[in-house]
């Protein structure tokens, strides 16, 4: 284990040198650019053994690691914003080829007018896209969940994006630990895919289908990202054993004993929150801190479960839903409890948008005048 | 928790500064991290980076609105610097030969000789950016040891000895100028 102090593309980068990744396409963007010149670095020294393909294009960069990921390499790509949007359509291809790529998103605001800091638009976007969905928020939960990404997707043949947030946490440095070859070996065994085309084999994939085989075919894949909640829960408590590292289930939660308010976020403002919810419980407010770490699939069930009688949920969005009043997360919040926990309070707004800053006063002030409309 | 913001322009290493001195922290016993603050990257343009150091993980993903310490790599940064915030009794830490008018304790240093004195000049321009994290380090009460194993880990022998002898020169010699009485602008 080597202790390292640097920036969060940084951690980004060497977990993919870690994990022994085949073929790497990309197209580099601020804030992401970073990570692809570190590998494009660690491959040309000779640090790493791969494959790096420079492309025109994230539509390109997507679309040749979809292919090396359908001939049985284990692949990785990044961007951000902009580049995350031009890759909409291949999302949809890798998520429905079930492709386990994993890639990396440095969450930045969506153009016009044009803006290079922080909101999780872009991810937002791509919610309903079948990709399993991380958000990290500290450099070690980057290095972490990158290892983590590959192995839940190589179980259940999905996509995997880990989320960070663009500056905030991608250029900020933190110290964060590293994992040893023979440790990440026993958590991620080599990659072996259930199929995989070969010129030798013959065979076609993703042609033309029938209603008949169109529709368990996507079934199957609504069926398996739900299920791929728990298998990232899993595989999170076999990393902690091997590493004694834990960043969270499908949430991390601060000071949930005796709660009444549970602030809900992601991404970097969810570890500001602890600081919110520290001055919260000075003023005498019984409020914890509620980080969502997956955001696809939504954990509608554990979010109710988790919940105690009368609790009030405070939604703090990084991202709009054009015309309603919050977010993302306040919508798929209020779905997952209707039904299940009616009685619950919920509220919500965005903020944070376009790199907005969100010091621990404001995310208190904003929590005070969500209390008062809970009244 | 101690927080430094550094104000430079870019192209005079203020990230690697911030850099430098948090792997120096670390080196005893802190938790340290680092947030630049990236506007139109352009040579010259005003930039600026937050450093905090604590005894506990570092929970802050925000900018620094009060910091105790403001470094400033040249005097005409004053203003930029004091519209970003300070904290309360924040101490600033210049390169500037004389007191600049605000009403602040000060630490100067004239960081432009002591690179020229010790041959770091690229370019035809001085690099000061070791020199005012030695002057930091003294302020902050970090061991010159520590710094100077830290600038031997970030470059080679050759490369590091000026940059040592820099340091340890702003080190010494960074001078603490008190709180002078603020200028009154002419009415």
């Amino acid at each position: 284990m080597t202790k390292v102090f640097d920036s969060g593309n940084v951690a980004c980068a060497l977990a993919v040198k870690d994990v022994g990744v085949d073929f790497v396409a990309a197209y580099p963007i601020t804030p992401q650019t970073s990570v692809v010149e570190k590998i494009a670095s660690y491959i040309a020294e000779g640090e790493m053994d791969a494959k790096y393909l420079p492309v025109e294009s994230e539509h390109s960069a997507l679309s040749a690691v979809a292919a090396a990921s359908a001939v049985g390499a284990r692949v990785f790509t990044a961007t951000s914003s902009q580049g995350l949007l031009y890759m909409h359509e291949i999302l949809h291809y890798a998520a429905g080829g079930r492709l386990p790529i994993v890639m990396a998103n440095v969450n930045r605001a969506i153009n016009m007018p044009w803006c290079l800091y922080v909101d999780h638009q872009d991810a937002v976007s791509q919610r309903d896209t079948g990709w399993i969905q991380l958000f990290a928020a500290s450099n070690q939960e980057i290095y972490d969940s990158v290892i983590l990404a590959y192995k839940v997707a190589e179980e259940v043949q999905i996509p995997v994006m880990v989320n960070y947030d663009g500056f905030l946490v991608s250029h900020s440095s933190m110290p964060f630990e590293t994992l040893e070859q023979d440790k990440i070996r026993e958590f991620l065994p080599a990659l072996n895919p259930p199929w995989r085309l070969h010129p030798q084999w013959g065979g076609t994939f993703g042609n033309v289908t029938p209603s008949e085989e169109y529709v368990p075919y996507r079934y199957a894949l609504t069926e398996d990202i739900k299920k791929a909640g728990d298998v990232i829960v899993r595989c999170s408590k076999e990393y902690e054993r091997l590493t004694g590292r834990w960043h969270g289930g499908h949430f991390e939660t601060y000071r949930p004993e005796g709660a009444e308010y549970f602030l809900f976020s992601m991404g970097s403002m969810g570890k500001e929150m602890e600081i919110a919810v520290d001055l919260l419980r000075e003023q005498g407010i019984a409020a914890a801190g509620l980080r969502l770490r997956i955001f696809s699939p939504f954990p509608e069930e554990e979010l109710a479960a988790l919940l105690p009688t009368g609790a009030k949920l405070l939604v703090f969005d990084r991202n709009l839903v054009y015309g309603s009043a919050g977010g993302a997360l306040l919508q798929l919040a209020k779905a997952a409890l209707f039904n299940r926990r009616d009685s619950l309070q919920v509220i919500g707004i965005s903020l944070g948008l376009g790199g907005e800053d969100l010091p621990a006063s404001v995310l208190v002030a904003k929590a005070r005048e969500m209390m008062e409309v809970c009244k | 928790m101690r927080e430094i913001r550094l104000h430079g322009r870019g192209g005079q290493g203020v990230v690697t500064l911030a850099e430098l001195l948090a792997k120096a922290a670390i080196k005893t016993g802190l938790e340290a991290q680092t947030l630049p603050f990236f506007g139109v990257e352009r040579r010259g343009a005003a930039v600026k980076a937050a450093v905090r150091l604590d005894h506990t993980p570092i929970k802050i993903r925000s900018q620094s609105y009060q910091p105790g310490i403001l470094v400033l790599m040249s005097e005409n940064l004053l203003e930029i610097g004091l519209a970003d915030g300070l904290a309360d009794k924040a101490v600033i830490i210049a390169n500037a030969e004389k007191p600049l008018p605000v009403a602040k304790q000060q630490w100067l240093l004239d960081a432009e000789k002591i690179a020229i004195r010790n041959n770091l000049v690229f370019g035809g321009e001085p690099f000061i950016n070791v020199p005012m994290l030695g002057a930091l380090c003294r302020v902050l009460d970090l061991p010159f040891s520590v710094l100077e194993e830290t600038l031997k880990e970030q470059w080679s022998e050759d490369k590091a000895l000026p940059n040592i002898n820099a340091a340890r020169e702003a080190y010494d010699t960074v001078w603490d100028a008190g709180v002078p009485k603020e200028e009154k602008s002419n009415e």
